[in-house]
């Protein structure tokens, strides 16, 4: 059984059919990205794989458990399937301490105590222990979001999706955040990537999907999707990105 | 007739005055009590709630306060009960200014950004912890500057109440216009004490305002 299944998944906005029958199987410890265009529905899909979006047909099922909008599920898939976010969306009234240690105790139930040192863990698998009494704000972009990949994995997830989690750092800040992306890889974490970082998803990741109107239009092997594309529209996004 | 000396218009004036602070601080606390509430219903999300929160902002956002004191100082007293000028400025001030509170909190309420809500969810936190832990503590530092900001509009707010004839610093100022016959010394004087009571709060907001968005 694989960690993630997509099954025919179809999502509307509207009159807009922004995903058009979605089959994907993603085993654990996998590394896969996903590219293409924007509004080519990336985002979207991995937006359903955690609840956050709904879908209007097909089905998701991610370590056993149905994706649904529902409230119990949500919370139940919480425990499975971690989130970071473009825009770090760190909670900024709270400290690196307390972003971390919050989920773990209020979902997890664990003690002060238990989280605190969850949290000091997390915090030294990203480079920043130093941190823990810090604010969001007092931090860089690459450091914000370093403590948001922490801030997951404090919950233990089985996969961690990742939506263009370097997209708003500035250049030099990019690389730091990668390096955790390919520590987790290389401990056996199963990655889900939307992004834009195409030499990240050839050299670390192990399958590309490459999607282009609300489908999958071409996936594989990542070193392969890219020194052989098989499409015209591949060949072109890959030209224009690379 | 008596001679009233200047000090006299003044002294009168300011316990008066007093008045007005008792009805601002009632209308205030009054008015926060009950938006509290209100703020409540409508970001619950149940429909029925938010629907009715919505009627009654509108209601007393879209009519004069004036009217909302008539109605409640005659509408009252229809039903038998007699209600003193005080009782009705005070309820219909603290109505009034609950429909604003209310608004100004749903709106810092809402400002927070979308992706608070998304991290929170997909931290498994369900709909009372988000808003125990992170919505409400950052709406409540960009509340206290607006909020500081509209206790200045309950302050000249309580000028309405004279015309039921509750005694504050405006009617007080009337009636020593009528006995001394010097308006613009009176007025000058009423105006003056409005002001000295409202410009700290101003001062106040601004300062908030600046303070929590610098370090925000």
């Amino acid at each position: 059984m694989p960690l993630v299944n997509i099954d025919n998944v179809h999502k509307y906005y509207g009159d807009n059919h922004v995903l058009k029958g979605i089959d994907l199987r993603i085993d654990a410890g996998e590394v896969v990205s996903i590219i293409g265009r924007s509004g080519s529905g990336k985002s979207t899909l991995l937006r359903c794989i955690n609840g956050l979006e709904t879908y209007s047909e097909g089905g998701i099922i991610v370590d056993q458990m149905e994706v649904t909008d529902d409230d119990s599920q949500i919370r139940k898939l919480s425990k499975s399937v971690g989130m970071v976010f473009q825009h770090f969306n760190l909670f900024p009234h709270l400290t690196v301490g307390q972003n971390i240690t919050l989920a773990p105790k209020l979902v997890r139930k664990l003690s002060a105590e238990e989280a605190a040192e969850t949290a000091r863990e997390v915090l030294q698998k990203v480079g920043l222990q130093d941190k823990f009494d810090s604010f969001p704000g007092e931090l860089s972009g690459g450091q914000q979001q370093r403590v948001a990949i922490a801030r997951s994995l404090a919950m233990r997830p089985k996969v961690l999706l990742c939506d263009e989690i370097t997209s708003a750092l500035d250049p030099e800040l990019v690389g730091e955040v990668l390096k955790v992306l390919e520590t987790l890889a290389t401990e056996g974490m199963t990655l889900i990537l939307v992004t834009h970082e195409m030499n990240f998803a050839r050299d670390i990741g192990d399958r590309v999907i490459f999607m282009h109107q609300g489908k999958v239009w071409e996936s594989g092997e990542a070193k392969a999707v890219f020194a052989n594309p098989q499409t015209p529209e591949l060949q072109t996004f890959i030209n224009a990105v690379l | 007739m008596s001679a009233f000396t200047d000090w006299d218009i003044l002294r009168n004036l300011l316990l008066a005055a007093r008045w007005t602070v008792a009805l601002s601080l009632i209308a205030f606390a009054g008015g926060a009590l009950v938006g509290l509430l209100l703020t409540f219903m409508q970001i619950s999300g149940r429909v029925v709630l938010v629907q009715m929160t919505r009627l009654y902002v509108e209601l007393f956002q879209g009519t004069p306060l004036l009217m909302q004191l008539f109605l409640v100082f005659f509408g009252i007293s229809l039903f038998g009960i007699d209600v003193s000028p005080w009782t009705a400025a005070a309820l219909a001030l603290t109505l009034f200014s609950s429909a604003y509170l209310t608004e100004i909190w749903r709106g810092c309420i809402e400002s927070i950004p979308k992706g608070q809500w998304e991290a929170s969810r997909c931290l498994g936190l369900n709909y009372v912890e988000v808003m125990y832990h992170i919505i409400l503590p950052q709406a409540l530092r960009i509340a206290i500057a607006p909020t500081v900001g509209f206790s200045v509009q309950i302050v000249k707010g309580t000028a309405l109440a004279s015309i039921i004839g509750f005694v504050e610093l405006t009617k007080a100022g009337t009636m020593l216009n009528n006995a001394t016959f010097e308006p613009f010394k009176v007025f000058g004087f009423v105006a003056l004490i409005y002001f000295l009571l409202c410009y700290p709060l101003s001062v106040a907001s601004r300062m908030l305002e600046r303070k929590l968005h610098a370090s925000g």
